[in-house]
């Protein structure tokens, strides 16, 4: 089914309860101006998208399209000149900076390109990171993180830091940072872009698996035609504007 | 379109600031935050060793330079006071009211001994030296020279000045009634050696009839000070009172035990030795020039302790925003993850105090070991003439434990402030920005 996106299809989700209970992510006119005057640059334009839970959802296009700008709006990690973002049905573009920081550590996990690990932390700490911020007890801290350990593939290599890991096993340690606080979205951003091909298809295998157990809504920026082929949903951004949005039966 | 119930509920969204597992946070979930803060901290703060390690001998060198100099201003200070008091002054003086002022040897005191009873009860005094001076001319068979006469109690004098110590040839007052004793360069002066003869004359008390006699050389003594040396002679106490036709004291010098009681004018013996006829004052108000000088000298301390820290903390600002710039993505990626500007605040400041305490202690211990060296050895300005006063012996470092504690606690505090800056920018940073260099 495609989708042309100039007649937004929120319309039949809004007025349908139980639809609107599964919305987890919805923009609205969501747009992103960066400079003033002649250096004006619409890097985002007018973008409303919904996304229900348990989506995995890949948005794509080409480069300066506003894939990555778009990902850091619904993460929170970047105000919109106009426009909402609505989060678990909480509009997130007018929280205070703390505020936004627990939103982002209690809902939102984030996984990107260049891994973005602690570097003084080890795979484990960096795992936990999180849920120490959350004030997870010790013993629930331990167990959550053997059992995402045990589930990205990564056991007995805990105690060592990101430079002693491969780019594959610090990509691993990410997502199970991403995952472990049990968030309710995960926003990816190119994140088998610095993978070789194999290990690329073995990550997403995983959080294609963890998406279909957990229920997780997984949103990936990509150009990566392996998350394109296992994406439910593909949206499309050229030039900042959504041009299309297919959902795959 | 969304009803209004929903709309209001989207519109007015309450995100609790609280943790997620619990509506608070109890202590031991604060603790868990404290102690992922601290990790992070220490760190960090060696992950560019070289570059911690030149922050460290930084401030660790400027806290050894300011104890340094509080320390040498100390043992300055002591050796100024010592020198100027030990010599000759005495901690304090006592006069006939108006002598100082008026400089006439009429006025004397004249119920000396009643005078030493009093001095002899006050324990505050450890030993006094009364004397009688006037202004003399003193002729030599070659020369002629203008001098002060001192009138001295050769046993009592040794006890208060370094008269005594100071003799570089013949032998000090014994009692004698012809013995004279002279400084080194007016001996020069007059050229006359042990044995020769010298003329005095000065004018009496009373009427201010001249008077002379005939003295021998009997020692030659040198203070290391000019002044004194080309100026000064020294003569028995029962012959310049003959001498000057009077029966008292012009002078008073004390020795006291300590020179804080000669500081402290409250103390009751102050009061006790002033009264309408006479006046005891301390060393300070008798070289005032010596007393400003040394004012003056403590503020070297705090002024070569500002422009360090100045230093300090430009240093420290200018390290931690290398380590923020450096490190700006990963602050970016600690804010995107869910750490609060505030933590992330706590974070830097607790790095900054990391480093200030490393430094603090590699600065006092550096510190301790120089300054105790040069409190043992000394520092030699020997013949530096300051205030009127030469240096004539070395200047010893004084370790002072409370300006240590004091000012390592200071340059802690100043590396924490120094830090609180880089850290409000680091607080404020949008993740977005800082993540641009990668992501």
């Amino acid at each position: 089914m495609t989708n042309l996106v100039n007649n937004p299809p929120a319309t039949a989700l809004e007025n349908d309860p139980d639809s609107k209970r599964n919305i987890v992510i919805e923009t609205r006119d969501l747009c992103r101006e960066f400079g003033t005057g002649d250096t004006l640059v619409k890097a985002l334009s007018k973008a409303n998208i919904t996304i229900e839970r348990g989506e995995f959802t890949a948005i794509i296009g080409p480069s300066g399209s506003g894939k990555s700008t778009l990902l850091q709006l619904i993460g929170g990690l970047d105000i919109p000149s106009h426009g909402d973002v609505f989060l678990d049905n909480k509009n997130i573009s007018h929280m205070t900076g703390s505020e936004l920081s627990d939103f982002r550590r209690d809902h939102i996990g984030f996984i990107f390109q260049a891994y973005n690990l602690i570097p003084v932390l080890s795979a484990r700490e960096n795992i936990e990171y999180i849920m120490l911020l959350q004030g997870v007890p010790s013993v629930e801290r331990t167990k959550r993180v053997d059992m995402i350990m045990h589930a990205v593939g990564l056991e007995g290599l805990g105690n060592r830091r990101p430079a002693e890991l491969s780019g594959g096993q610090q990509q691993r340690v990410a997502v199970a940072r991403a995952m472990v606080s049990k968030p309710s979205i995960i926003l990816a951003d190119e994140p088998t872009a610095n993978l070789d091909s194999k290990t690329g298809s073995e990550l997403l295998n995983m959080m294609k698996e963890l998406n279909e157990q957990q229920h997780m809504t997984f949103v990936f920026s990509t150009h990566d035609p392996k998350i394109m082929e296992r994406a439910r949903r593909i949206i499309r951004l050229v030039d900042g504007c959504v041009v299309e949005d297919e959902r795959k039966d | 379109m969304m009803n209004n119930t929903s709309k209001t509920a989207l519109i007015k969204p309450k995100v609790s600031a609280k943790n997620k597992i619990g509506k608070q946070l109890t202590n031991e979930q604060k603790n868990q935050h404290k102690s992922l803060i601290t990790r992070l901290a220490q760190r960090s703060i060696f992950r560019n060793t070289r570059r911690t390690f030149l922050t460290i001998l930084l401030i660790s060198s400027s806290l050894v330079a300011i104890l340094f100099t509080d320390a040498f201003v100390k043992g300055m200070v002591n050796t100024m006071v010592k020198i100027s008091t030990q010599t000759f002054l005495g901690e304090g003086q006592i006069h006939q009211r108006g002598f100082r002022e008026a400089n006439d040897i009429d006025l004397y005191i004249k119920d000396s001994r009643k005078l030493y009873q009093q001095l002899n009860d006050i324990k505050e005094i450890q030993a006094y030296a009364p004397r009688v001076l006037t202004g003399a001319m003193t002729s030599s068979s070659e020369n002629v020279a203008s001098t002060i006469i001192y009138g001295v109690d050769a046993e009592k004098e040794a006890q208060v000045s370094k008269l005594k110590q100071a003799m570089t040839q013949g032998k000090y007052l014994s009692g004698i009634e012809d013995e004279i004793v002279i400084g080194e360069q007016l001996a020069d002066l007059l050229a006359v050696n042990l044995g020769d003869r010298l003329v005095v004359t000065v004018s009496q008390a009373h009427g201010g009839d001249l008077s002379q006699a005939l003295f021998r050389v009997s020692g030659v003594f040198s203070f290391n000070e000019r002044a004194m040396d080309i100026g000064m002679a020294f003569i028995n106490l029962s012959h310049g009172q003959k001498l000057l036709n009077i029966n008292g004291v012009h002078e008073v010098a004390l020795r006291l035990h300590n020179l804080e009681q000669a500081d402290d004018m409250t103390l009751a013996f102050w009061q006790t030795l002033n009264n309408e006829s006479i006046e005891s004052l301390n060393w300070r108000t008798l070289v005032p020039q010596l007393s400003s000088m040394l004012a003056m000298t403590n503020y070297s301390t705090l002024i070569v302790s500002i422009i360090m820290y100045l230093l300090v903390s430009l240093g420290l600002i200018n390290t931690m925003f290398m380590s923020i710039f450096e490190r700006q993505t990963e602050f970016g990626i600690l804010l995107a993850i869910g750490t609060r500007s505030k933590q992330l605040f706590y974070q830097i400041v607790l790095e900054g105090l990391f480093i200030g305490l490393i430094s603090v202690i590699v600065g006092l211990v550096l510190a301790l070991i120089l300054c105790y060296w040069g409190s043992l050895v000394g520092i030699d300005y020997s013949e530096l003439e300051m205030s009127g006063l030469t240096l004539n012996e070395p200047i010893y470092l004084i370790i002072d434990i409370t300006s240590f504690i004091t000012l390592g606690l200071a340059t802690l505090a100043v590396t924490i402030i120094a830090c609180i800056y880089p850290a409000l920018h680091a607080a404020k940073l949008q993740p977005s920005f800082a993540m641009r260099k990668t992501y």
